[in-house]
């Protein structure tokens, strides 16, 4: 459980962020407007905070960059209308850590501020991964299965390591596209599941328990049953 | 501009009006210039003739007294009063005065100058009481000191330089009239010239605001001469085309978005109306509400696809260009699309030049999703077991990227309508898509200063993207 502090002067878009994430079992506060926000950014310790670009008064790079030079380092994820990349990246170097284009679906918002969450922890710096039979190796980038060797393409190995990296975690398409192919991408494009349909024929062969799990709706999870 | 209408050939008006024409008003200037020129060189012209003239009667001047200095001087009292008789007309007169300044003979009515400046040349003005019509008259004289203090006044008349002067001025200020005269017409004819063609001009634009856009700015008559009029036509006029054609797309935009927007929605409430009607189970509501999200899902990719186009037309987005390299993108957007190729059994070419790179100012994220759907598409129109070749080479120096497939292909018709929004053939409405993949790719290609064009192809439809190495920014 993390404490959210959402900033979103559109009531009814706060209330249905508050009810997706306290679903998500997070703990949520409110704020109507970018003064009260930055207020009890300021005045309390939060998790993560959502944190919407466009408010009457102070608007959200207003008080992000407050935030950010007042020394506290809560990782925010940004939403917007505004979907132009020079909006994205001005919302990342003001001190954003991710930037999400509104509309949006909710399991892409809470996908997100789960990744945020888990980089708070800070990576650990690993050699391999092993989950149920399969077993990863870093340092001689190899990959088996019950002992026997996966041949992977380079991106099936890249793909696989990030569903490592992340293991548990929801994962959206976009959340995937974006760390494995490096591009960004504002489509919804279900090309993606050619390659996750391709990586699971090799590791999940028929009649085991599967590993990577699709979600109703748009995301992944790799995890042992 | 609302008040512009056909005035009759010069009436006052329309002489006003010329007045506020550009190029009239500049011949003016150009005529004052030259006016002032003319007065210059007039007043040069003038000085230098009528000053050659006194000159010539200052260097005679001395040569009088030297005349009367010839021979005796006791004698000269009476030289210079034969001279006088001599003189009837009384052109040159003489004077011998004494120390007094009394004369004492010759017909120089004028006084001795009270300061005699031995031989310096001097105008004065000589009443000559006999004379009927004119009595006074323009002298030039010298004075010369003589033997026994007297003093020698020679002088000339000046009424024949004079006449000469008046008859100079009154040819030059005719010269300057005619010339100002035609320089006038000159300036009003250039004025009509181009007040006829801005009122044509002016009409057509009349035209245009009110609902013609079909209409163009007049060329000049006798064809393209080349002048700033004829740029401003020409560019206007492809500005006009441009705007025909987005007015047209927007218009075709608008109808294709009615069509289809109006079939999700239309099964979006049809489905809620059905829920609401006979859903009687949790889980009937639950299918009812699964398939309304998969409808608004699909609404919503339409309108950002929209969005994005329109993002990308706009340009604001080179900002965002970074040094990228077009065939390494390409290669990302092969190995990203070909396993779905593989899926339908399509055989799937793609060939470049190992170590080709082709550097350019891009977005890598936009060029990467602009072949990706030209290859998707591709993908999507090519029957299973058909074959797809994709391959990448240089051009110039820039780089082509060819995408060929084994499907129906385009009807050369509507070549050029496939980029346009919305547009779907015939051939491809029974497919999924929205119709305006192409539209993006057209889109990115702009931005970029590419060109993406349908070419002839024996079989398939053939795609090509042209990137000109040097005109990126």
């Amino acid at each position: 459980m993390a404490k959210v502090l959402i900033i979103e002067d559109d009531a009814l878009t706060a209330q249905e962020i508050q009810d997706a994430l306290v679903d998500d079992g997070h703990q949520v506060e409110l704020a109507t407007d970018g003064r009260a926000g930055l207020l009890r950014a300021v005045g309390a310790d939060f998790d993560v905070i959502v944190l919407d670009r466009m408010m009457p008064g102070l608007d959200g790079l207003a008080v992000l960059s407050t935030l950010r030079t007042a020394g506290i380092t809560t990782p925010v994820l940004i939403l917007s209308a505004l979907s132009a990349v020079d909006e994205r990246v001005r919302g990342l170097r003001a001190g954003g850590d991710d930037y999400l284009s509104k509309p949006f679906d909710f399991i892409e918002l809470t996908a997100r501020l789960d990744a945020l969450l888990r980089r708070r922890d800070g990576p650990a710096a690993v050699t391999g991964y092993q989950l149920g039979r399969l077993e990863m190796d870093l340092l001689t980038h190899t990959v088996r299965l019950a002992g026997q060797p996966v041949d992977l393409q380079p991106r099936e190995f890249r793909l696989l390591e990030y569903f490592f990296r992340n293991a548990g975690q929801v994962l959206t398409r976009t959340m995937v596209f974006e760390a494995v192919w490096e591009y960004r991408s504002d489509e919804r494009s279900n090309v993606i599941d050619v390659h996750i349909s391709r990586l699971r024929k090799k590791i999940d062969p028929d009649g085991t328990a599967p590993l990577i799990h699709t979600l109703r709706g748009s995301g992944y999870v790799f995890r042992e049953a | 501009m609302s008040s512009v209408k056909r005035k009759p050939s010069w009436s006052l008006g329309r002489l006003a009006e010329l007045r506020r024409a550009a190029s009239f008003r500049m011949a003016l200037l150009f005529m004052a210039l030259y006016g002032v020129i003319a007065v210059l060189l007039f007043a040069f012209l003038y000085v230098q003739i009528s000053g050659y003239a006194i000159a010539r009667i200052d260097e005679w001047l001395p040569r009088g007294r030297n005349a009367m200095l010839r021979g005796d001087i006791a004698q000269m009292r009476t030289r210079v009063a034969e001279h006088a008789q001599v003189d009837p007309e009384n052109d040159r007169p003489f004077a011998l005065f004494d120390r007094d300044g009394q004369r004492l003979a010759g017909m120089f009515m004028g006084p001795m100058p009270a300061k005699v400046q031995d031989g310096r040349p001097y105008t004065v003005s000589v009443d000559e009481p006999w004379r009927q019509h004119v009595r006074v008259r323009s002298l030039r004289a010298a004075a010369y000191l003589m033997p026994e203090q007297q003093v020698l006044v020679v002088s000339q008349d000046l009424a024949e330089i004079d006449a000469f002067n008046t008859l100079l001025l009154k040819a030059l200020a005719a010269a300057a009239a005619v010339a100002l005269l035609m320089g006038l017409a000159g300036a009003v004819l250039i004025g009509r010239r181009s007040a006829a063609r801005l009122d044509a001009i002016t009409d057509a634009i009349q035209a245009i605001v009110s609902g013609d856009l079909s209409q163009r700015l007049p060329a000049a008559r006798g064809g393209d001469t080349g002048d700033d009029f004829d740029r401003l036509v020409t560019v206007v006029n492809s500005m006009l085309d441009d705007i025909e054609r987005l007015m047209h797309e927007v218009k075709g935009a608008c109808d294709n978005i009615a069509h289809d927007l109006r079939t999700p929605l239309a099964r979006l409430l049809a489905g809620l109306e059905r829920a609401q009607r006979r859903a009687g189970s949790f889980e009937d509501y639950q299918e009812a509400i699964e398939a309304a999200i998969g409808e608004t899902l699909s609404l919503l990719t339409v309108f950002n696809a929209m969005l994005r186009i329109s993002e990308v037309e706009d340009g604001a987005r080179r900002a965002g260009f970074t040094d990228i390299d077009l065939a390494l993108i390409a290669d990302d957007a092969v190995e990203f699309y070909a396993p779905s190729a593989d899926e339908k059994g399509i055989t799937f070419d793609y060939s470049r030049g190992a170590d080709l790179a082709i550097p350019l100012r891009g977005d890598a994220s936009l060029l990467f999703e602009a072949i990706g759907n030209l290859i998707d598409n591709a993908i999507k129109f090519t029957p299973d077991g058909g074959s797809i070749s994709v391959k990448l080479t240089r051009d110039g120096d820039g780089a082509r990227l060819d995408v060929q497939d084994s499907g129906p292909g385009i009807d050369p018709l509507e070549r050029e309508a496939v980029f346009l929004r919305f547009h779907r053939s015939e051939s491809s409405r029974h497919l999924p898509g929205n119709g305006l993949g192409l539209s993006l790719v057209a889109a990115v290609a702009r931005l970029h200063g590419m060109h993406v064009g349908v070419v002839d192809s024996a079989r398939g439809c053939h795609i090509v993207l042209r990137a000109t190495a040097h005109r990126q920014n």
